[in-house]
């Protein structure tokens, strides 16, 4: 896919933390949520970094692509329009539903892993990339809970989602490790099963252990297990890109600096 | 001017100069300086402040933690600064600055307080013919002091403010305000990193005293009030307040100007 090669290290823009992305160094692009922003009116922040020539991808939370909800044409068009706004190469969201029988869940609920549940992803990623400009990557989801009669892992399912629909992967290293701990599954086969040619780049953000439960708040700083699993992919693939999520309790520029570079580190060490 | 970090051993903390300054507002827009000075807050292009997430608070002052604690969500640069001028933190601060002999509760001052100046001179000058006459002199011509009124800074408030300067960018704020300048030419928000549509959203300094009924302290000149109480009441105008209350003629005499 032309414009995704090397995109480098980069954080996920925020209006809080707006200056500061803007200058810290070693930021090579950013991420935006599509939702946040509106056509016509970008921040001026993300005017400066589109002059400066940082890529801009949009990345949305609400297509709810899993769900058997008819997709919502209107959010998909504008996150297309915002792909066209800041001349992104591409565009993403989440293997999940948000939304089902006229409720809205306020989180990226995880999609049963059934190969009917398997059709209609399929289906409405089709439908969504028909009405996109710029190919479409989906990212896996941190679950708390497993839908029962899953008949497919999740590495093998995105590998079908894949190969049917030829979209690209966004891969949430940190999500990788929430489900491990949380509902035991395994990082390694999960990197095992998926078409790691098909990589767009790669989600690292932090959370908190809470009793016996991991929380991927994106609110706390990466532990350095999250930054295994980012290891354990780039010894098996040069990811195009690294993104560091962070949404909310912005810590220090400097520590947000240092969270970057020791992804930096990670990527670094097998590029050798 | 550079932009050096604020410089410790100052005899009046920043804070306590801005409030002598220009009243509560310029003491919360000094509260937040400091914070931004620290590393403590961060404010977005928008004018968005939101506290740096760390496990220690790092704050020197009540006023300071009122900010930071309110901080749990982002808060507009304009509404940190009302609510902390607002806020009982600063009339702690307020009386800490009166027990100290540095403030006190400005007097307007009347119209008509020549009257009575003018009464007294002419019944002192009768008394040596009539000394009864003298009683009614000293009367009128306490009177006359009464209704003079009273800046809000003493003398003992005057001699702190005395020597002080915008010698780094927390005490350019105290002094200056946010939408102020330092050497005539550096504008006290690009000290901060601070945009001009982020300043200012502070309200301006108004450079007419404001007639308002029942006048007196409330004077606009003040900055929202050199003493604590007006800020309530005068709302926007507590922030960015003009310098003339430290040592200009304006304070305390509006409501007869
Ligand atoms: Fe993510």
């Amino acid at each position: 896919m032309a414009g995704i090669k090397d995109l480098g290290v980069g954080i996920g823009w925020r209006s809080e933390i707006d200056l500061t992305v803007e200058r810290l160094p070693g930021v090579d692009f950013v991420e935006v949520v599509a939702e946040n922003l509106h056509i016509g009116h970008l921040p001026e922040s993300v005017t400066l970094l589109l002059e400066r020539g940082v890529p801009v991808l949009p990345h949305a939370v609400s297509l709810s692509l899993g769900g058997a909800d008819e997709v919502d044409l209107h959010r998909v068009e504008h996150l297309g329009a915002v792909a066209e706004a800041v001349g992104a190469p591409m565009v993403s969201d989440h293997v999940c539903f948000v939304r089902a029988g006229g409720l809205d869940s306020g989180h990226l609920m995880p999609v049963p892993r059934t190969k009917d549940a398997l059709d209609v992803l399929v289906a409405n990623v089709k439908l969504a990339q028909r009405n996109l400009p710029v190919p479409l990557a989906l990212e896996n989801v941190a679950a708390l809970l497993e839908w029962p009669d899953g008949e497919l892992s999740e590495g093998q399912f995105l590998a079908e989602l894949v190969e049917r629909t030829d979209c690209w992967l966004l891969v949430d290293v940190a999500n990788l490790y929430a489900n491990a701990r949380n509902i035991g599954t395994d990082p390694e086969r999960f990197l095992d099963e998926i078409p790691l040619e098909r990589l767009a780049y790669v989600h690292v953000a932090g959370g908190e252990q809470h009793g016996d439960i991991y929380h991927d708040t994106h609110a706390h700083a990466v532990l350095p297990e999250v930054l295994d699993v980012l290891d354990e992919l780039c010894s098996r693939v040069a990811p195009p890109g690294v993104l560091l999520e962070r949404d909310d309790n912005y810590p220090s520029d400097t520590e947000i600096a240092s969270e970057l570079a020791a992804i930096r580190a990670v990527v670094d060490k097998h590029r050798g | 001017m550079a932009a050096p970090t604020a410089a410790t051993g100052t005899r009046v903390p920043p804070e306590q100069i801005g409030y002598l300054v220009a009243g509560p507002g310029r003491a919360a827009e000094t509260a937040l300086a400091r914070l931004l000075d620290a590393g403590l807050v961060r404010v977005s292009r928008d004018g968005l402040v939101s506290a740096v997430h760390q496990t220690e608070l790092g704050v020197s002052t009540a006023v300071e933690t009122l900010i930071l604690i309110n901080l749990r969500r982002p808060a507009r640069f304009d509404a940190v600064v009302r609510n902390a001028a607002k806020s009982t933190e600063m009339r702690t601060l307020h009386q800490q600055l009166r027990a100290r002999r540095l403030t006190r509760d400005p007097r307007p001052r009347l119209a008509a307080w020549w009257v009575f100046l003018a009464i007294g001179v002419v019944l002192s000058l009768t008394a040596f013919l009539k000394p009864w006459t003298l009683l009614g002199a000293v009367g009128f011509l306490g009177a006359a002091y009464w209704t003079f009124g009273a800046k809000p800074l003493t003398r003992s408030g005057r001699t702190a403010l005395k020597g002080v300067t915008a010698s780094d960018r927390v005490l350019a704020v105290a002094l200056e305000g946010f939408r102020g300048k330092v050497d005539r030419q550096q504008n006290v928000g690009d000290l901060f990193g601070l945009s001009q549509s982020v300043v200012k959203m502070l309200p301006r300094k108004r450079k007419k005293p404001v007639r308002r009924g029942g006048g007196g302290a409330s004077d606009a000149s003040c900055g929202g009030g050199c003493g604590s109480s007006s800020c309530g009441s005068s709302g926007s105008s507590c922030s960015s307040g003009s310098s003339s209350c430290g040592g200009g003629s304006s304070c305390g005499g509006g409501g007869g100007d």
